[in-house]
């Protein structure tokens, strides 16, 4: 049972938004790869009051958000290094730069810890964006499940750590994981349908959204027909004027 | 934003690319621009009040079914934004390459991280 439900929603959603949004939301409360629920849903938590954070305001408006220190005002249900990164990742992702990953990740942060975050993250920003969008009220944090971690590791031998500051699924080794996420082969595996892959739970999680929020791949390329009730160049606007705002060249 | 291109380019449309950098958009040759950027640029910032009036303006003009979907367009950007920011992901040398041209002219390579394929080194 999850805690968003577009029944009662101000507007019809389309059928493939109010099945697949409930499901990712619920999913956060659930134990995770390297998280447990507690975990996951403190993520959740902890993305929702950045934006509530002076630290950060403060280095928005800095020159370099690496200069300015200080302490984030957090929910205190997770460690520096976690909050560091949701809030990072919610405040001023386009000034993310290799250095800052790799002194988190180096101090302590596990690169498999650090990727789910993300991907929780990622998935609160979108479900949270959707509803109050179409003008709902985000939903209640799911409630924590019991249980443990799955710990599923994909193996040194499948992932590429040269593609990006975090490792990714290697699209060129052959192995089921490879053929579940990048089905037409390495061609097909474009670097943003990598991004969360080293973590395959999470990878499934965030696009389960992603699909129905935008469109497939094909569904993209193709201008002949239009998938939505907007047109491919009025997606393609809010797209690009949300990742402007957002200072995101990808 | 090569996208947006490619669409005009398919259409036969030539859409002004600077619409996305902050201007209404009523210029841009896409029909309601204006309205769907305030929507986008409202949602994103969780401005409730604004995203209303924002809304009704979407809704008025091109119907419900038409605002749910922009509503999820920026809710998707607004979260893959983020990964790819995070994780470190670069553009594609091809994509790279056939978005030069605009990303240098709109000034996005002075973008707070440069995604182009040198960045993940």
């Amino acid at each position: 049972m999850s805690s968003l439900n577009f029944e009662a929603a101000p507007l019809p959603v389309r059928d493939d938004i109010a099945e697949a949004l409930p499901q990712v939301w619920a999913r956060i409360g659930q134990p995770g790869t390297w998280l447990t629920a507690r975990e996951r849903v403190a993520v959740a938590a902890e993305s929702r009051n950045a934006r509530y954070c002076l630290l950060c305001a403060e280095r928005k408006e800095a020159l370099s958000p690496y200069a300015v220190q200080g302490e984030h005002d957090s929910l205190g249900e997770l460690p520096d290094d976690k909050v560091e990164l949701i809030h990072r990742m919610m405040t001023d992702p386009g000034r993310i730069a290799g250095h800052w990953y790799a002194a988190l990740t180096g101090s302590g942060l596990p690169e498999t810890e650090y990727v789910e975050i993300v991907g929780l993250v990622a998935c609160t920003v979108g479900v949270d964006t959707f509803c109050r969008g179409i003008g709902m009220a985000p939903p209640d944090l799911p409630e924590p499940q019991d249980g443990a971690p799955s710990r599923e590791a994909v193996g040194e031998a499948n992932l590429n750590r040269d593609l990006a500051f975090a490792p990714t699924l290697d699209p060129f080794v052959d192995g089921p994981l490879q053929k579940e996420f990048f089905p037409g082969g390495p061609p097909s595996a474009a670097h943003i349908r990598r991004a969360l892959s080293s973590v395959p739970d999470s990878q499934r999680q965030f696009w389960q959204m992603a699909t129905v929020l935008y469109m497939n791949g094909m569904q993209m390329r193709d201008f002949s027909t239009e998938y939505r009730a907007i047109t491919h160049a009025q997606i393609e606007l809010v797209a690009g004027r949300v990742s402007a705002i957002n200072q995101c060249v990808y | 934003m090569a996208l947006l291109r490619a669409s005009g380019e398919y259409t036969g449309d030539d859409y002004d690319l600077s619409a996305v950098l902050g201007d209404s958009g009523e210029d841009s040759g896409i029909p309601h621009a204006d309205v769907l950027i305030r929507l986008a640029e409202t949602a994103i910032a969780y401005d409730d009040a604004a995203t209303g009036a924002a809304r009704e303006a979407v809704i008025e003009r091109m119907g419900e079914a038409a605002l749910v979907d922009a509503a999820a367009i920026a809710a998707n950007f607004n979260a893959i934004d983020r990964v790819a920011d995070a994780i470190g992901i670069p553009l594609e040398e091809e994509k790279a390459a056939i978005s030069a041209d605009f990303r240098e002219e709109l000034g996005i390579d002075d973008f707070g991280r440069a995604s182009l394929p040198a960045a993940a080194e």
